[in-house]
């Protein structure tokens, strides 16, 4: 039940990866992996076509990012593509505030609230 | 080599000395000069007579020549010899001064959070294990434990503060083997059991400790240590969801109390330090595997 099985697309890992997906089972590590991957696949297209609310702007993510979005949704539990999304449209803001802050010479702490990084 | 040394004890002995005698040596010390072997007839004898002190009179006599004596006004109390007392003795006291600052700074924080009577943080539980057998408060004392609350369907944070919580896990392990129980506490108990805890547990660290219960057992749980979270309401079987929860590493003594709470702002590193620091600091018995 690893990474490959999923290519080979075998009833149980097609089973497995449905449960992964409704969320009725938990993902693995690899499983996990595999969906943060999609999910920064997915990201990296919104940014490249300068979409930042997925949910909100559906139609124009829909067709900017079709293949990936499919990925992504593919990959990883429908709870956590919601999840994701509404991550990043905060973030961004988070972003965008930061900077604002910085010009005005605020003070910067030590503080990482960023996905790690991952190998 | 000899003149800065008779200067130095001459320093030492002049520092060591009253100010009220300050005058006596200025007066004595002319009429070193002038006379060096004849005994000084002072002025108001009988002060001189009822104090039992004669040591400059004396020391006159160290100096052999005129010259010597001159050296020792010119050079002043400072030495080289007097210069590197003064800067080890400095370097020695900054540095107790500081390693002291720091342990009372350490201990401050773990008393800080040590309630009166009733513990602020942390308290008594009973749960079960990832293998099914019941866990108590009591069975996590005599060692100090890292306590994080999560879920196993959590989608970015928890997976990585459980592998950070891993090294830091292994760093102290390195140093005090068996000093530390690290603690997985769900937050999710409908969906958590103890087989779905054993297997996600498993991918993290084989130290790890994971506890479940019913829905009121870790709403328990979480109350008595200061953790947030929040399940959907109205869950239908099978229907997926996320829960909101508090992301503390919660450091607890080996008496159960709780001592600091370790955030996304250290590193594994930093934090394995500080929980090292403040076992170092632990005065009581430890338990060790």
């Amino acid at each position: 039940m690893g990474l490959f099985d999923y290519f080979t697309s075998s009833s149980p890992a097609d089973k497995r990866a449905t449960e992964v997906r409704t969320g009725a089972v938990a993902p693995t590590r690899a499983e996990r992996d595999r969906c943060w991957v999609a999910r920064d696949a997915y990201f990296a297209c919104l940014d490249a076509n300068g979409i930042v609310d997925a949910l909100k702007d559906e139609k124009a993510a829909a067709k900017a990012c079709g293949s990936v979005g499919e990925e992504f949704e593919r990959d990883c539990a429908a709870q956590w593509v919601t999840y994701f999304k509404k991550w990043r449209v905060q973030d961004i803001q988070k972003k965008a505030r930061l900077k604002e802050l910085e010009a005005q010479g605020a003070n910067k702490m030590d503080i990482q609230t960023d996905f790690a990084e991952r190998k | 080599m000899s003149q800065p040394t008779a200067a130095a004890r001459a320093a030492f002995h002049a520092i060591s000395r009253a100010t009220s005698r300050q005058c006596t040596r200025s007066m004595s010390s002319s009429t070193a000069r002038a006379a060096p072997t004849k005994r000084p007839t002072a002025p108001s004898p009988a002060k001189f007579q009822t104090q039992p002190y004669q040591p400059l009179v004396q020391r006159r006599f160290k100096y052999k020549t005129v010259e010597e004596a001159k050296s020792r006004y010119r050079s002043g109390p400072f030495s080289w010899k007097a210069g590197l007392l003064f800067v080890i003795t400095g370097a020695g006291l900054v540095w107790y001064f500081e390693n002291e600052k720091q342990r009372m700074q350490r201990k401050r924080v773990a008393e800080s959070s040590k309630g009166v009577g009733k513990p602020k943080v942390g308290g008594p539980f009973s749960l079960i294990d990832q293998n099914g057998k019941t866990v108590t408060d009591g069975d996590l004392k005599g060692r100090y434990s890292l306590v994080y609350f999560g879920f196993t369907h959590c989608p970015d944070i928890c997976p990585e503060e459980l592998d950070k919580m891993a090294r830091m896990i292994d760093l102290v392990e390195a140093q005090r083997p068996g000093g530390m129980t690290p603690v997985f506490v769900t937050c999710d108990p409908a969906r958590d059991g103890p087989k779905e805890l054993k297997d996600y547990l498993a991918e993290f660290h084989p130290k790890f400790l994971g506890l479940t219960g019913t829905y009121d057992q870790i709403k328990a749980m979480c109350k008595a240590y200061r953790v947030y979270f929040s399940t959907p309401t109205e869950v239908k079987p099978g229907q997926d969801y996320l829960v909101d929860h508090s992301i503390y590493f919660y450091l607890m003594d080996p008496e159960g109390d709780f001592v600091e709470a370790l955030g996304r702002q250290h590193s594994p590193d930093q934090a394995a330090k500080i929980i090292l620091d403040h076992m170092k600091d632990w005065k009581g018995v430890l338990k060790s595997n």
